[in-house]
């Protein structure tokens, strides 16, 4: 099948600047120009903007805790309720089903779920095969487990560290490695309620930045494409800009993703000891090109916490709207929280929402900021459009921003910043930059080898609704939305490493598994066949 | 051996699926019953979203219990393996379905992790309306008061912990409070048979309470592990745990208007779809109403219109199901490879048969 999107202008930065031009599809790729040949189906899109379809690097869409706030919320679902698509159990809340339709229509393609417990991938991985249309990827969580504290209490030599996390990564099939308030969950086990980078496990003797050093060396001894993806300590609480500066600082030169920096972005200034560090922290991100960072916006509503972070979830129960919570003490790195909230206009709210974008606006450079509200933390990722709009157009910002609390606001830079992100910056926040981030070669751009994952939105003035409803959207060559609706139900892939697993750490694992939980290993491991899905996994290489 | 029947002749498997479907495609109001592996579920669900059925466990009514817990009040839990790892002391509550005994014998032959805990405790907190039937795996401290509600009982407890006086003693009230506190991580084990919601959800606060200061944890055991599963599986199907209807286009959770016990004695459906790999008793068993059972028997289910044999994951082929041994799903392999097709498959072919020929989602 041979497949051209005639006259749109294409927004392509990996591959030149923007300019009108033909995009070809045949068999599912992109191809330059064929001669002499006629295109099988042709779509004029000379009224439209053409992108690569979009990639989510951090957005809690499946596993274990993303199903306990489904549990604890049947009432929350109406927030992502719309009339059916003729598309099976498209219509169906805030499940699965939905998810893919919904990102699709919005011209993403390609989305990561930046939490697995690694004992529990099994349901992770059934959550995303049942979530159509796109592609999806996983990160295996490390770091308050007993086995690798104890390797770092004990000094174990790095090589058998490595070998641990690459049985990790290649046993739960996932595409990186995720740290979250690293030994703090270990810690909250033995009654500690704060915990900081430069504090130490109990029972194990071992710092929160020791952790973090050992697994982001690890990641980047193995080839892991993507950095060690940091859930840094403190989330959420006044003066957490300290704990972010230092976790920057901590990189040394090592590739070192910081997750949801939004979060982290709070000084201690003001009436209420509760302020924006988001300028200085910022500049940090700009002076050290070893970091990249995702935002976590908030937008305004109800929207439900989920974190395998349970310490900060513990401490965030008291705020729970609706009064109801689930804190879970889980093995190794598999515990969490899922505290409800609702982001009101007041004074916090406010301020949390204009460092987001003090961030998204001082942060120089776009290949190193991402796009996310760390769904559904910040707010649901079906919010993106409206953030699109407050990104490309200050006068979105000052109009919202008249509706908010003042105080707050004066706190930040965010009325004195004019920048608008260009739809250049966009495609490299949002396609070209999470796809290099990622290691995903075959996505994030428009040139010949590329799958085709294309995502065309009508030009408008209403960039929300632009951005809202792609006007067609193409998964693997196959058109899937047309004009804002799923018209093609077809499921992606789970995207994964595959590093060797080393026959010794097989052996220890065995024992280990019999010895803590009375269970032989394959009660936590699983074959492929258990997904029930034609090729569930797409295999990504490790750098050389 | 025949797989399919049509009342009590057997028939072919295609011939069968026909006529089921034939049904599925008359019927006004059909209702489902599900009792599957994740695989199972999954099809089921995704055929009773085709047909607009509402569906339920044939265990329904202690399901809801335990799925009301966290819908209406959430808690503080843990996991199995951490109340092997790490737990001083086990606190049973209430009635502990007999199918835990081997995870409580586990439990008891082993000791918590650390050097700074002693010996593990065990206690059993109970009301009149305990069962003692059948007897408690492990040996365990009883606490308890002679006409006091488990609910009651925990009441007590609870007020004690906070210092506060009470009207009721209860037997071993002391040991239990001198054990909780000097331990580290108490655990309170329970399930949806240990007692009612507002007992369920009293335990929960008191856990709460004991994590003011220090740490506490409770382990939820379902009383039927493949129950919780099926309810996992149904919530991110969905969005919603089991009595989910599609009636209204979109689905809806109602544990009261989806009750399919309540709805079959109510004469609300015509058709009911019996989908258990276990076997096991249809509800509308004995009553007029249409009945399809796709159900592992190797005879025709009495009073159906339409049964089809099916296997049972982990014993007559691969599937996947939830243990409360990890607290989350594992691959099962099958342990008597039969001849019997899987749930999942049958659905898929009933659903192909239906009008429009469409296969199914999952």
């Amino acid at each position: 099948m041979l497949i051209k999107l005639a006259g749109g202008e294409v927004i392509d930065p990996v591959n030149g600047k923007t300019r009108t031009r033909d995009i070809w599809i045949r068999d599912g790729l992109l191809i330059n120009a064929p001669q002499g040949e006629t295109a099988d189906q042709t779509h004029d899109v000379s009224q439209c903007i053409v992108m690569a379809g979009a990639i989510d690097i951090h957005s809690h869409i499946g596993g274990g805790n993303v199903n306990t706030a489904r549990l604890l919320l049947p009432e929350h679902h109406a927030a992502h309720q719309r009339r059916p698509a003729a598309t099976p159990l498209s219509n169906a809340g805030w499940s699965t089903f939905r998810t893919g339709c919904l990102y699709a229509q919005m011209g993403f393609t390609t989305v990561v779920e930046p939490a697995m417990a690694p004992s529990s991938a099994l349901h992770t991985h059934l959550e995303l095969a049942d979530i159509p249309i796109i592609d999806k990827a996983t990160l295996a969580i490390l770091g308050n487990d007993d086995f690798s504290l104890s390797l770092l209490r004990d000094n174990t030599s790095s090589a058998m560290l490595d070998d641990y996390v690459a049985w990790i990564v290649g046993s739960s099939r996932a595409l990186g490695v995720k740290v979250i308030n690293a030994g703090a969950a270990a810690a909250f086990k033995e009654n500690v309620r704060s915990f900081s980078l430069d504090d130490e496990v109990p029972e194990y003797g071992v710092t929160s930045r020791k952790i973090v050093k050992s697994l982001q060396a690890s990641v980047t001894r193995l080839g892991i494409p993507h950095p060690l993806h940091v859930h840094a300590n403190n989330l959420g609480i006044a003066g957490s800009a300290d704990t972010a500066a230092a976790t920057i600082e901590a990189s040394e030169g090592v590739p070192l993703h910081l997750a949801h920096l939004q979060f982290y972005s709070y000084g201690t200034e003001g009436k209420r000891k509760f302020s924006s560090e988001a300028s200085r922290l910022a500049a940090a991100v700009n002076g050290n090109r070893d970091v990249t960072i995702d935002i976590g916006q908030v937008m305004f509503g109800q929207t439900v916490t989920i974190s395998s972070d349970v310490m900060r979830q513990f401490s965030a129960i008291g705020n729970a709207s609706p009064k109801k919570f689930v804190i879970f003490d889980g093995d190794g790195n598999g515990g969490g929280g899922i505290v409800p909230y609702r982001y009101k206009q007041d004074y916090y709210g406010s301020l949390q929402w204009a460092i987001g974008l003090e961030l998204f606006l001082l942060i120089n450079d776009p290949w190193r900021v991402f796009f996310t509200t760390d769904h559904p933390n910040g707010a649901p990722f079906t919010a993106y459009p409206e953030l699109f709009e407050l990104l490309m157009s200050s006068a979105a910002r000052d109009e919202q921003s008249a509706k908010l609390n003042a105080s707050a606001l004066e706190l930040t830079t965010l009325a004195s910043i004019r920048r608008e992100y260009t739809f250049d910056e966009i495609a490299i926040m949002t396609r070209a930059a999470p796809a290099k981030l990622l290691g995903l070669k075959d996505r994030g751009h428009l040139g010949a080898g590329a799958i085709a994952d294309i995502a065309v939105y009508r030009k408008g003035r209403d960039v929300a609704k632009m951005f809202r409803e792609a006007a067609l959207v193409f998964k693997n060559g196959d058109l899937v939305v047309k004009n804002g609706k799923v018209t093609n139900y077809r499921w992606g892939k789970t995207l994964r490493l595959n590093p060797p697993a080393d026959k010794a750490i097989v052996k220890r694992m065995k024992a280990y598994h019999e010895e803590r939980y009375g269970l032989p290993l394959d009660w936590f491991t699983f074959p492929d066949s258990s997904i029930q899905r034609d090729e569930p996994f797409g295999e990504v290489p490790c750098n050389s | 051996m025949s797989v399919a029947w049509i009342g009590s002749q057997p028939v072919s498997l295609m011939d069968a699926v026909r006529k089921a479907s034939g049904l599925l495609k008359a019927s006004r109001c059909p209702v489902f019953t599900i009792d599957a592996d994740v695989h199972g579920t999954r099809s089921a669900i995704a055929l009773a979203e085709r047909v607009g059925a509402p569906y339920d466990h044939p265990l329904g009514q202690t399901l809801s219990r335990e799925v009301a817990l966290f819908t209406d009040h959430g808690g503080m839990f843990t996991t199995a393996g951490e109340a092997r790892n790490r737990s001083d002391v086990i606190v049973l509550v209430g009635d502990i379905p007999p199918h835990h005994g081997g995870l409580l014998l586990d439990w008891a032959s082993t000791q918590p992790r650390s050097d700074k805990l002693k010996k593990r405790s065990w206690f059993h907190i109970r009301g009149s309306e305990y069962s003692g039937a059948p007897k408690l795996a492990v040996r365990a401290v009883r606490v308890g008061g002679d006409d006091l509600s488990l609910g009651n009982v925990l009441a007590v407890v609870r007020a004690t912990l906070q210092g506060r006086q009470t009207l009721s003693s209860l037997t071993n009230i002391d040991r239990l409070l001198k054990s909780l506190s000097a331990a580290r991580f108490p655990v309170f084990v329970f399930s949806g048979a240990s007692g009612q919601m507002p007992d369920l959800i009293m335990l929960q606060e008191m856990v709460a309470d004991l994590n003011k200061k220090g740490r506490a944890g409770s382990v939820f055991l379902p009383a039927d592990e493949a129950a919780w599963g099926m309810a996992l599986t149904s919530l991110w199907m969905t969005g919603f745990p089991p009595r989910t209807g599609f009636t209204d286009s979109l689905p809806s959770y109602d544990p009261v208007r989806w009750d399919i016990q309540r709805m079959i004695r109510d004469k609300e459906p015509d058709l009911h779809v019996w989908m258990s790999t276990r076997g096991g008793q249809p509800p509308s068993k004995g009553t007029r109403l249409c009945l399809i059972a796709l159900e592992r028997t190797a005879v025709p289910v009495q009073g159906t219109a339409v049964t089809i044999a099916v296997g049972q994951a982990g014993l007559d082929h691969d599937g996947v199901c939830y243990s409360s041994k990890t607290g989350t799903f594992r691959a099962v392999q099958a342990a008597e490879p039969s001849q019997l097709p899987s749930l999942s498959s049958v659905v898929r072919q009933l659903a192909v048969a239906l009008p429009g020929r469409k296969a199914l989602v999952c």
